[in-house]
């Protein structure tokens, strides 16, 4: 029975409780046997995109050992968070040091949920029944730094009842980029207002993400539009039944 | 003069950007956008052409002495000047002593983003020389005395009316609403100065090492016209247009204007060696060749940064980017906008002056996707944010205290994880003070930042608690 | 003799004088012609697209077809390439028997600037582009295809070359090239396409088949 280590994730920890649980029953499901060390707190993305590399560390610290207490492979719910981990863990560390190399090790065992489901667990039907015009907003860690083209249509393909609109503009980004919302939230207003509009020009009636920091902007900005249109986290169309 | 730049405002600007700007830059830019992938598309070598471009530029970048020693010789040998300007007061001196020289009262100027660096537009007008400038969009700017919003097309942002009205006023004419009448007015008009001018003053897209020569990309024949008319041309180059040789410039032919507006090559290309040979034919009987540092050799030391030198000029990164497609050029405040000036002004100026740049953008990486040269933008962007958050080898921070000490509370709160957890269980209590439909709004500095433009969704770490207690009792609850 | 530039840049590189220079990495291999009919239509057909106008014609044709030119554009001055091809070809001579006034191509360029035609052969030509090449000579001046408003450029298929490298690897050695595609065009004012903004507005290729 494979086994994995949930990665939460701080914007997941603190908004989307619902998601998370989710995630576990899925997984759960799928047969996949689960850890949740508790020590974690967030990956230390926010810190080091804004060039305090010196400050992560720290926070990469309290990661690594939370999570190396098991060799299980780590799951996240967010393409950013995991590529962080991933893609960034190693630099922050001198190499011969056993940071590295315990970040070096972390790297190679985290994983984007949809990323693990598809391409570890090779399952692309969990039997979700979604009736509703669908459409996906492809978030930007998610696509360009993790390299996920295929892996959430080919999830959304076998969900039962699920009509499939494409968004105009979908690999656009939706102006979230972490603390961009607060350093110029003018600017993000105007992106996120373009997505918005395109997201309800598409006819669906539901907007899925893989990003928990895409789906807090969406979401607010398709609220404030007084719009209808429900935006979710795949995860949380994936275990509906 | 002086060469320190002003203080760039980038988030100032962008609270109240005219609607009218990201409205004609983005016409601009989906119609370069649609173009470039038309081109793409029928070019099935085209990423071993970025991966070939890239690695060029790369080695001429770590070879620059080398090749510019020899393309100073070669440019010598053809009967060229070449001239070393390590400033950009020092290239403006340059060009009004040959300038006064040559008793020069009129020059002619093709569109060139170099001399718009060393601002010499401003220096010769001091001088009494009246220098135009001859690319439509350039001159059109020129009149209305604003800056570019856009680096192909820089006066997309004004609208035919406005420009019919410039021309009426400077020109003391009555011209009519009509583009392709206003080009043809600005035909007739420069025409005259083409033939008249006793310079011109060119930039150059690329240098060829191997054969002394200048290669210029340009559409509409006043980057000819600028440089077969007057006895004597001027080129302001900056010395990372140098590029090893012929064979290399195939490479960037084909990249370029399918990069840059979606041709498979700009109208024009000309490939200038020395001035003009023989007696009979048109062509200045005087060149020079001005290399600008201007910074560029500093930009040299950091093997990170300098990638930015690889820069072809394309504009495609502009072209991509969602955050200069909602603000437009003048954001930047700089002769450069776009993702390639979000990292270029902050090295050329310094983090002191561009802080701001390299925090505008969500790090999306659209920009990286479409560099010819696959210069890796995100990567330099956040190079840079560490530069101006803790500072580096090249440069102190240059981060407001204030800043620097909440991340250093972030951090603390974040590795100490009990911290964290704590203030995740308490953060639920300030909910009803903001709750509106099940949203947070109204909230305070710092987080009004967030709801003044969408609201927050509640605060409610529920999972570790649910994991803890609720879970390990009823292990197989359906999902919700 | 050393310079302060190239001074900073040796200092921040971390080079000498006698740092080697790396070798430049490859280029890829160049493109292979195809059919000559294959290339020769290819050209013809991007002229086209790029709003030239393009035809084959044999040299008993030329008369009635500058007659058709002249009358379509409204020349009444040209001005023409000094080239032995295009003497044997009587074009200078054919212009002036229909009324057409000639400047000589290197007459003082307020001159050339009331030309309304300036004809030319071309060096080289591109067919994947549609890129007419031009060096220039003292027979051959620059001005001649970029002041009048209309361009015909008089080709044959023995100029064709399949790619640019072909093209430097014979021409590398001038001291002016250029490489015309399609008549001169802008889209600086509000992205409306214009033709012929300084350089000639109209841009004729006649491919001879002799």
């Amino acid at each position: 029975m494979p086994k994995a280590q949930l990665f939460i994730t701080c914007l997941g920890d603190q908004f989307y409780t619902s998601t998370l649980k989710n995630m576990t029953y899925l997984l759960e499901r799928l047969g996949v046997e689960l850890t949740f060390p508790p020590e974690q707190t967030c990956c230390g993305q926010p810190l080091f995109n804004n060039g305090f590399e010196d400050k992560t560390r720290p926070v990469a610290l309290n990661f690594m050992r939370a999570f190396a207490k098991s060799d299980a492979p780590i799951i996240g719910p967010s393409g950013s968070c995991v590529s962080m981990v991933k893609h960034h863990y190693p630099s922050l560390f001198k190499e011969g040091t056993p940071e590295h190399a315990l970040a070096v090790d972390i790297a190679s065992r985290t994983f984007e949920f949809t990323e693990y489901l598809v391409n570890v667990l090779k399952v692309t039907d969990v039997g979700a029944v979604y009736p509703h015009k669908v459409t996906y907003h492809a978030s930007c860690h998610y696509l360009r730094e993790m390299g996920l083209k295929i892996e959430a249509k080919t999830l959304l393909n076998q969900v039962k009842g699920l009509e499939f609109v494409q968004l105009n503009e979908e690999e656009t980004c939706c102006g979230f980029g972490g603390a961009f919302t607060v350093t110029y939230p003018e600017v993000s207003r105007s992106m996120m207002e373009n997505k918005v509009k395109h997201i309800i020009s598409s006819g669906a009636d539901t907007v899925v993400t893989c990003e928990p920091g895409c789906l807090m902007n969406v979401a607010g900005g398709l609220h404030k539009a007084g719009s209808p249109i429900r935006a979710m986290h795949i995860i949380d169309l994936l275990a509906s039944k | 003069m002086t060469d320190t730049h002003p203080y760039i405002e980038f988030e100032k600007y962008s609270e109240h950007v005219p609607p009218s700007i990201p409205l004609a830059v983005q016409q601009a830019t989906s119609r370069f956008v649609g173009g470039r992938a038309a081109r793409v598309a029928e070019l099935p070598q085209w990423e071993q052409l970025r991966q070939i471009g890239s690695d060029i530029r790369q080695h001429t970048i770590e070879n620059m002495d080398v090749y510019l020693t020899k393309l100073e010789e070669k440019v010598e040998e053809a009967g060229g000047h070449v001239h070393w300007a390590e400033t950009a007061a020092e290239a403006r001196r340059i060009v009004l002593q040959i300038a006064k020289e040559n008793n020069v009262k009129n020059v002619v100027k093709s569109k060139s983003m170099a001399t718009e660096e060393i601002e010499l537009n401003h220096a010769l007008e001091a001088a009494g020389i009246e220098s135009l400038e001859t690319d439509l969009g350039e001159y059109i700017i020129q009149l209305a005395g604003t800056g570019p919003s856009h680096i192909i097309v820089p006066a997309v942002h004004l609208k035919k009316e406005e420009i019919a009205a410039l021309f009426s006023a400077k020109l003391d004419i009555n011209a009519p609403t009509d583009p392709i009448e206003l080009a043809r007015i600005a035909r007739e008009v420069l025409r005259e100065r083409f033939l008249n001018a006793g310079m011109g003053i060119s930039g150059g897209n690329f240098l060829i090492a191997e054969t002394g020569t200048l290669v210029m990309v340009t559409n509409e024949g006043n980057g000819r016209m600028c440089t077969t008319m007057p006895d004597l041309h001027v080129a302001v180059v900056g010395i990372d247009k140098v590029i090893p040789d012929w064979a290399s410039l195939t490479v960037f032919l084909k990249l370029l204007a399918r990069s840059a507006t979606g041709q498979k090559l700009s109208t024009y290309t000309q490939f200038i060696t020395g001035p003009r040979r023989a007696e009979g034919e048109f062509g200045p009987k005087e060149f020079h060749l001005v290399l600008l540092d201007n910074g560029r050799s500093k930009i040299l030391k950091d093997p990170i940064g300098r990638d930015v030198l690889k820069c072809i000029r394309c504009g495609a990164c502009a072209n991509v980017c969602p955050v200069y497609k909602n603000v437009g050029g003048f954001a930047y405040g700089s002769f450069i906008s776009g993702p390639i000036g979000a990292i270029l002004s902050p090295q050329m100026y310094g983090t002191q002056t561009a802080r701001e740049l390299p925090y505008a953008s969500t790090l999306c990486g659209a920009c990286a996707d479409v560099c010819p040269v696959k210069i890796p933008i995100p990567t330099i962007l956040r190079h840079l944010r560490r530069r101006v958050a803790q500072g580096d080898e090249l440069s102190e921070s240059s981060m407001p205290a204030p800043i620097r000490a909440t991340a250093s509370l972030a951090s603390l709160a974040l590795a100490w994880n009990w911290i964290y957890r704590l203030g995740a269980r308490l953060l639920p209590i300030i909910n009803p003070f903001f709750r509106k439909d099940n949203w947070l709004s109204g909230m305070p500095y710092p987080l009004n930042r967030w709801t003044k433009v969408r609201p927050l969704p509640p605060f409610g770490a529920r999972f570790r608690n649910w994991w803890k207690n609720v879970r390990s009792a009823k292990e197989t609850e359906s999902p919700r | 003799m050393t310079n302060l530039v190239i001074e900073n840049i040796r200092r921040s590189l971390g080079r000498t004088d006698q740092s080697p220079l790396s070798l430049r990495p490859d280029i890829y291999e160049p493109r292979l012609p195809e059919s000559v009919d294959s290339e020769v239509a290819r050209f013809l057909d991007e002229i086209k697209k790029l709003s030239g106008v393009s035809q084959k014609l044999s040299p008993t044709n030329i008369a009635s077809a500058l007659k058709a030119l002249i009358a379509e554009q409204n020349i009444r001055k040209a001005t023409v390439w000094n080239t032995a091809h295009l003497r044997q070809l009587g074009i200078a001579d054919t212009l002036q028997s229909l009324g057409v006034e000639l400047a000589s191509p290197n007459a003082d360029k307020h001159e050339i600037a009331q030309c309304d035609l300036g004809i030319t052969e071309a060096d080289y030509l591109l067919s994947e582009t549609g890129t007419l090449v031009l060096r220039s000579s003292a027979e051959k001046p620059r001005a001649v295809s970029l002041v009048p408003r209309v361009h015909l450029a008089i080709v044959c298929p023995e100029m064709l070359r399949a790619d640019m490298h072909q093209v430097f690897a014979e021409a590398k050695d001038s001291d002016y090239l250029v490489f015309i595609t399609g008549p001169s065009r802008t889209a600086d004012i509000e992205l409306t396409v214009t033709l012929g903004v300084h350089g000639p507005k109209n841009l004729y290729v006649w491919m001879m088949d002799e």
